[in-house]
């Protein structure tokens, strides 16, 4: 049995065991009494919070029960938010607003001397976090960096999320035949260490207020030693503890549905774990890998396909890394997740029954302490649901996710603008869709005045049951092909995803799902946002050619030398990270991902 | 009835939005069209090569990661350096692709941008509307490898009208071919692939040539996406040609002898011919006496040791290989494979590969067997052919 079958095991016993919490606080009168005593003492502790018309609302609102059975089923079941199994939320607070400033009823500032600051985080050490972290590159590094810094001009914390361009992402040079068209477009173009200092220059890759996000994965292992050599240029080999931030390396996800990846799995997956065993180790501030359904979502499959591939191939991970003896509680607390959200019923609960199911698989079956039972999540709206047709319907269904997002208790979230369908967002439409979750979270009393203000509600409640069932159903079956590693290879997933976008369009076509503009409603008018095209001019993707040329042609005898070094480290079977930290100093990305091709071969697609 | 309109999809380098292509594939073929598939992140000279060598009328190319513009003129550009103006150019991108773009990629020579809410049978009624009509004169080959395109076209069109295209008989015979055969799912395909890898590293200089099968769906097209695959044969120096059965049963198309017989004589080191996965009484070389040398390629789950008795070719093979042979079945399989292989008292051999391993020794081994064959050609292929 794989370690997923374990998992199947240790959910089915801890839901018996909550029915027998159920059937004993109904007959031990005793422990009865001890839960009703621990209810009521809940409810005492709870404060009180007034809200801008002066109504009183406890800041958690909890199910208006008395009877030790309901009690207990609800405590062990569902858990309060911020306790075990975390099915109304991974922390207490969540989205509310600081106590004192609301019973001080000043709602700006939140610098006032009131001891709020920090408090939230949970950690002293830096200030608490603004939510938002904006997916951004374009161009060549410096463009991207000067694009960093407008963006976090007025922030207090800097947590920047980059994006890569297309030949970075499949790990090959601005060089390569073919690719001088996509040098820069959609993300930026890194190519060598050089490109990394460029990038973040000017930043305090240090200090405890920064925080980098990089989204790519085939090639992941080389850009974070690339992150981490540019660090090192800058700040000396004492910053790499400091390192705060995340790497996406998500491999079983780009061979299920996003395409991405350039070795083939065992490989791919070999690369990772080094990575990881390294950055557990001497970064531990750093989240080595986000375990994304996102683009599972958005590649057609069904919520529940979304949420068991996800999990199954964290808890895989899971059992990767112990494999490799990392100790549980140092690499779980650094695994984070990311998931799509649309409009279907299932996603009422998705994100809540996934925050369960990890906790309780992390404890039972690997034996987590708390913090690596935390199912840390964030969220992004669904860019599929968006359609060119009729496109300002589109901020309907963003806020309508948005809403759905939040509901499950998401840790952040991203917003889809409007006119996605068309092209990478215009800032008009960018500020539509952040202005979408202020409205929601800081305009609005839906969320910043009661924790569980929409849980638990019976159609809610409807939903879990069956989205856990069939998650379950889902990991059955891929503990039945022989795990998920033996299902990936088999294309298990791969194929159920492709049958559900098929399934999916048909339904669009045939009427069956309804569409507005598309398949119903149609005013058959034609509009689409005046779009401004950013194409990287053909003059800076050349300066990027040139420069590459350049760094090739200083480091030619030493990239040999390190190259020999690099493969002669992976035939041994040692963990290569360090040797791909001492390559990146003078190789390029595609001479590292060219030469680790021929030892171990490319990836090769499945179709 | 006329021949079915071959087409060729890709998605564009850096690019594995493969989403809508998968499923216009589909509907393609539901509609009678054979597409050649050629996968994602595909550079424009595989596109146009595979486009040339598989000879389609049409190439549709899917693009979600912008760049469009450029790269769909780069593929009509470098059709017209080729002098393949005739295989036309049409595509997609959802919302990407605005209205002004698919005006200026017009005016390059795409022939139309399908917008995002474009239904899938306004996609097949267009491409059956404008590619399905007979071809007109076709322009000079500029090249050797669209010339024998070209050629290939006119034999499996004549197959088509039951018309024998040419005679069997090679005049020169001038490469070795290798059969392929063996059930679906055994992993010919990639262990093909493998076998090209090695001979273009041995063989600075050397062509190869590929004619690979896949099944027509009975009064349906068919998806023929073994390039997508087989990413080595994606090279100027592999000649790949995709072929459906077109109903025709025993794993070769009806045109499959006269295209393998000008292969033959084409001046390619070896011509590899790839079957459809097969059943236990297919003999699909038996009347092609132009095949060399066969291999069997068998997956260890076969079923019951009784099965293997059924299996003709492993009478007819000259060589057997176990591929996926680090499935836990493998060692016995391998056991009562060559059990089964002595009852013949021939010289056949019995290979272990794991094809979806980079540097297979098996597979080297494998490819050592197929080199020798090489040495002394002439006698195993006289003494073969009676068996063959």
């Amino acid at each position: 049995m794989s370690k997923l079958g374990q998992v199947v095991e240790a959910i089915e016993k801890y839901n018996k065991f909550v029915l027998d919490q159920v059937k004993r606080a109904r007959t031990d009168e005793q422990f009865g009494r001890e839960l009703l005593g621990r209810w009521n003492d809940i409810k005492a502790k709870t404060p009180v919070t007034h809200t801008p018309t002066g109504l009183p609302l406890p800041r958690l609102a909890l199910p208006e029960i008395d009877e030790p059975g309901e009690i207990a089923r609800y405590l062990f079941d569902e858990g309060l938010p911020g306790e075990f199994p975390f099915l109304n939320g991974a922390y207490r607070e969540m989205y509310l607003e600081p106590v004192r400033e609301i019973e001080a009823g000043s709602y700006g500032r939140k610098t006032s001397a009131n001891g709020a600051k920090g408090k939230a985080n949970g950690d002293g050490a830096r200030p608490p976090e603004e939510p938002t972290r904006l997916f951004s590159g374009l161009m060549l590094a410096e463009d991207t960096n000067e694009r960093f810094h407008y963006l976090t001009q007025h922030q207090r914390t800097q947590r920047l999320s980059t994006a890569f361009d297309g030949p970075t992402l499949y790990g090959i040079d601005s060089d390569a035949d073919g690719v001088f068209g996509k040098v820069g477009e959609g993300g930026v173009a890194i190519d060598t260490v050089e490109d990394m200092v460029r990038l973040y220059d000017g930043f305090d890759l240090g200090s405890p207020n920064f925080s980098a996000s990089m989204t790519i994965s085939g090639p992941a292992s080389i850009i974070m030693a690339m992150y981490i050599a540019a660090a090192k240029r800058r700040f000396g080999p004492k910053v790499v503890p400091k390192l705060r931030g995340t790497i996406q390396a998500d491999i079983f996800k780009e061979v299920q549905a996003q395409n991405e990846t350039i070795f083939p799995i065992e490989a791919s997956l070999r690369f990772l774990t080094d990575m990881v065993e390294f950055t557990t180790h001497e970064m531990p501030r750093w989240y080595p890998i986000s375990i994304s359904g996102y683009h599972i979502g958005e590649a057609g499959s069904t919520p529940v396909q979304q949420a068991a591939y996800t999990l199954s191939n964290g808890f895989a991970y899971a059992e990767m890394f112990a494999a490799r003896g990392i100790p549980v509680d140092q690499f779980g607390p650094r695994l984070s997740f990311f998931l799509d959200c649309g409009l279907d019923a299932e996603y009422i609960a998705l994100a809540r029954v996934s925050r369960r199911i990890w906790a309780i698989g992390m404890r039972d079956a690997f034996g987590a302490g708390p913090r690596g039972q935390l199912f840390k999540l964030h969220t992004q709206t669904s860019g599929r649901s968006l359609i060119a047709a009729e496109f300002k319907n589109n901020l309907t269904r963003t806020a309508a996710e948005l809403m759905l997002a939040y509901m499950n208790a998401t840790n952040s979230c991203h917003s889809n603008s409007a006119d996605e369908p068309f092209t990478t967002p215009s800032e008009e439409w960018i500020r539509l869709a952040a202005h979408g979750q202020a409205i929601l979270l800081e305009e609005s009393g839906i969320f910043k005045h009661t924790m569980n203000m929409l849980s638990g509600s019976p159609g809610m409640k409807a939903v879990e049951r069956a989205v856990e069932a069939a998650i379950l159903d889902e990991f059955r079956e891929i503990e039945r092909l022989g795990g998920v590693l033996a299902a990936v290879e088999d294309r298990y997933q791969r194929s159920q995803i492709q049958n559900a976008a098929h399934r999916y369009e048909q339904q669009i076509y045939e009427g069956i799902r309804t569409i507005i503009g598309l398949n119903k409603y149609r005013n058959g008018e034609d509009d689409a946002p005046e779009i401004k095209l950013a194409r990287t001019p053909r003059k800076k993707q050349q300066l990027q050619v040139d420069r590459l040329a350049k760094f090739k042609k200083t480091n030619a005898d030493k990239a040999k030398r390190t190259l020999d070094k690099l493969v002669a480290v992976v035939d041994r079977g040692e963990n290569c990270f360090p040797a791909l930290l001492e390559a990146v100093e003078v190789c390029s990305l595609g001479q590292i991902t060219g030469r680790l091709q021929e030892v171990v071969g490319r990836f090769r697609p499945m179709v | 009835m006329p021949a079915p309109i071959r087409i060729l999809t890709a998605v564009p380098i850096c690019d594995g939005h493969d989403s809508a292509i998968n499923t216009i594939n589909l509907e393609f073929i539901r509609h009678g069209i054979e597409v050649i598939y050629l996968g994602y992140h595909r550079s424009v000279g595989d596109i146009v090569r595979a486009a040339l060598q598989e000879d389609v009328r049409a190439i549709g190319v899917s693009s979600y990661n912008g760049g469009h513009v450029e790269f769909f003129a780069e593929v009509v550009d470098l059709l017209r350096k080729r002098g393949a103006s005739d295989i036309k150019v049409f595509g997609g991108g959802g919302g990407t692709i605005t209205h002004d773009d698919a005006a200026a990629m017009k005016r390059k020579g795409v022939d139309t941008i399908f917008f995002a809410g474009t239904s899938l049978t306004e996609m097949v009624d267009y491409v059956r509307k404008n590619y399905g009509k007979p071809r007109e004169k076709r322009p000079r080959p500029k090249s050797f490898d669209q010339e024998l395109a070209h050629k290939l076209s006119e034999i499996e069109e004549a197959a088509g009208k039951s018309r024998k295209h040419r005679t069997s008989k090679i005049k020169h015979r001038t490469s070795k071919v290798i059969g392929f055969t063996g059930p679906g799912g055994a992993g010919k395909t990639t262990l093909i692939d493998e076998l090209v890898l090695r001979f273009l590293n041995q063989n600075p200089k050397g062509r190869i040539a590929i004619l690979s099968h896949d099944p027509s769906v009975i009064g349906e097209g068919a998806l023929l996406g073994d390039r997508a695959t087989m990413i080595n044969s994606q090279d100027d120096r592999v000649f790949m040609r995709s072929m459906a059965t077109r109903g025709q049963a025993g794993g070769l198309s009806p045109a499959t002898h006269d295209c393998l017989a000008l292969l033959a004589e084409s001046n390619f080191d070896y011509v590899i011919i790839e079957t459809v996965g097969t059943g236990q009484e297919a003999m699909p070389f038996q009347k092609n006496g132009i095949v060399d040398l066969t291999v069997l390629v068998m997956n260890p789950d076969y079923g019951s040791r009784l099965q293997l008795q059924k299996i003709v070719m492993l009478d007819l093979a000259n060589i057997v290989v176990v591929n996926k042979s680090d499935l836990q079945r493998a060692r016995t399989a391998h056991t009562e494979i060559e059990q089964r292989l002595e009852q013949n008292r021939r010289d056949q051999q019995l290979i272990d590969t794991v094809a979806k391993r980079h540097r297979d020794p098996g597979v080297d081994d494998l490819f050592d067997v197929i080199s020798m064959v090489g040495r002394d050609r002439r006698a195993p292929r006289r003494r073969g052919r009676e068996n063959l």
